[in-house]
């Protein structure tokens, strides 16, 4: 597997030059923010979602999907496990990542909080394309009360 | 044994970081100047000990003292350079000075995707993290000295 630190660098490139535009606005020409790198991470995602779970039996509830994401998932793109994941049983879940990779080198406190969601988008398209593959749908979105700690809320589509 | 400050410059002399613990005596002139003439010293004492070195160099310059402090210096090969002044009774540090650049330096400058290279550093976890390394080194002491 090739170092992090390259993926961080080109993580940081892609956000610089892909963070604001978007081709495809919607109704209204509303540009809708970060969807361009969410839909990157998306497709990264997909894949990842089909090549990781080699070993792993078929996942029998959307619970077993989401603690793979938190493990093998994270695993293999931030060499860590997810630290915290909470569900209010009905398709919501909050995975907690209390020292996200991409945040760590910005610092602890309020330096740089408000330009961090923008290191997020590309991670939450990763989410949503795994549970895509692995045959879920679902919305997902970040948030970072104080860096480098951040929140991804994941809700699942009924069908 | 103390030490007295610390400069970070990058390879176009530009002073990337400045911080200092025990310092007694200002250079009384603005500190754009202050930075520009260490570099300019530095520029020049490299050139002199790589051209009048009688023997093949391995490391190049390294240090220089006085009667009352020492200058050590580290360089990359990328050309940052990494200067400590202490006092007289610290040996050679050409480790801590690494450790400042790679362990600090590229960890939280160069990996923070908000710190634009070349200029000076605004990051503020690398101002504590450098802090916070440089008071835990054993010849940094406020007794002594």
């Amino acid at each position: 597997m090739a170092d992090a630190v390259l993926f961080e660098f080109l993580h940081t490139e892609m956000v610089a030059e892909l963070w604001a535009p978007d081709p495809d606005p919607g109704s209204g020409g509303k540009r809708r923010s970060l969807s361009v790198l969410e839909g990157l991470g998306f497709r990264v995602g997909q894949a990842l979602g089909e090549r990781l779970p080699l070993e792993t039996p078929a996942f029998r509830e959307e619970l077993d999907a989401l603690k793979f994401l938190c493990r093998d998932l994270w695993a293999a793109m931030f060499q860590k496990h997810m630290d915290g994941l909470r569900t209010n049983h009905q398709g919501t879940y909050v995975l907690q990542d209390n020292s996200f990779p991409l945040l760590v080198t910005m610092g602890s406190g309020p330096q740089y909080l408000e330009e961090a969601p923008k290191f997020l988008a590309f991670t939450c398209g990763l989410l949503c394309g795994a549970l895509h593959t692995l045959g879920f749908q679902s919305l997902v979105t970040a948030s970072v009360a104080s860096l480098p700690a951040c929140k991804f809320q994941v809700v699942i589509q009924k069908s | 044994m103390t030490v007295h400050n610390l400069y970070l410059f990058d390879r176009n002399g530009v002073c990337l970081h400045y911080s200092e613990w025990h310092r007694k005596k200002q250079a009384g002139i603005p500190k754009e100047e202050e930075y520009k003439l260490m570099y300019g010293m530095l520029f020049s004492i490299r050139s002199f000990v790589s051209k009048m070195s009688p023997l093949d160099m391995k490391d190049g310059f390294l240090s220089f003292q006085t009667s009352r402090y020492k200058l050590h210096y580290y360089e990359t090969p990328t050309g940052i350079k990494v200067v400590m002044n202490t006092d007289l009774g610290v040996g050679p540090i050409r480790d801590v000075l690494h450790h400042i650049y790679s362990a600090l330096y590229v960890e939280f400058v160069v990996k923070n995707p908000l710190c634009p290279l070349g200029q000076t550093v605004q990051s503020e976890l690398f101002r504590s993290r450098l802090d916070s390394y440089v008071r835990s080194l054993p010849f940094f002491s406020a007794r002594a000295g």
